[in-house]
């Protein structure tokens, strides 16, 4: 669950600038090479790779190169992420109450041999 | 309940209703099982009563502590229900939680074969819907799904 929590965060994180933002809403149309994406935002190029770098490495998107072209695509799998929170939240409650469930019988089990 | 936004869950634990009562109000027992392993759970506060702090951490290595749960109890009837949501920490102030706002209920019974377990956590809006609108998919994540089905299937 921590390991989870965390991605989730980073999921957050990098969905809470409006650069970032833009290039996923720009890839949902489609994949699109770092150029494109690059000429919609009002920054330096070095300065929107660290975003697309970002979205990256928190699993959003998916980057490839092919001779000079960096090209990103959406990873709609780790959007579902986001999506499913309410799936995400029963799945916590579940796998939290297996462990209780476990702990007291156990306990229980200790108790009268 | 709003099924969009709740989830309940209920389940027949195989021990007695004190048993569970205990795992759950004991910090050293809830310890145990509060948190998956190999990831550490420590329980800095769990004042079981109205107003009560519950507030718990988390650690991958032993060492370093994050934050967990930081949460404040609203009801507690002995040995039957414990509310406690995280909208308020265990200092009353106000919070933001991350992911999602939520008060949990957890309601004990006798049940012939042990206890009657249920858990009934109600959810606000999580800021996942807010960032959903923002990113303009009016029609959801779906839209995005068909949208790279029909780029996979017309390429350019």
């Amino acid at each position: 669950m921590a390991q989870y929590l965390a991605g989730l965060d980073g999921v957050f994180l990098a969905l809470a600038d409006p650069t970032r933002r833009a290039v996923i809403h720009r890839l949902g149309h489609g994949p699109a090479s770092v150029g494109i994406l690059a000429r919609d935002a009002t920054m330096t190029l070095p300065s929107f790779m660290k975003h697309v770098r970002m979205l990256e490495s928190n699993g959003l998107i998916r980057t490839t190169k092919s001779g000079r072209v960096r090209t990103c695509e959406l990873n709609r799998e780790r959007l579902a992420v986001v999506e499913d929170w309410l799936a995400e939240q029963r799945r916590l409650w579940e796998e939290r109450t297996d462990r209780l469930d476990q702990f007291v019988t156990n306990s229980e089990e200790r108790n009268t041999t | 309940m709003n099924p969009d936004l709740d989830l309940s869950i209920e389940r027949v634990i195989r021990a007695p209703r004190k048993a569970v009562w205990d795992a759950w109000t004991d910090p050293a027992s809830l310890a145990q099982w509060w948190i998956p392993v190999p990831t550490l759970c420590r329980v800095d506060r769990l004042e079981v009563r109205p107003g009560g702090a519950f507030v718990t951490r988390m650690s991958e290595d032993g060492v370093t502590f994050v934050p967990h749960v930081d949460a404040c109890f609203l009801v507690v009837d002995e040995l039957e229900r414990i509310v406690f949501t995280n909208t308020v920490d265990g200092g009353w102030r106000p919070a933001n939680p991350d992911p999602v706002a939520m008060t949990a209920e957890i309601t004990l019974h006798d049940h012939p074969d042990g206890t009657s377990y249920r858990i009934v956590v109600r959810h606000g809006d999580p800021a996942a819907r807010k960032r959903h609108a923002e990113l303009g998919f009016a029609e959801g994540w779906g839209t995005v799904a068909d949208q790279l089905t029909r780029f996979a299937a017309n390429p350019r």
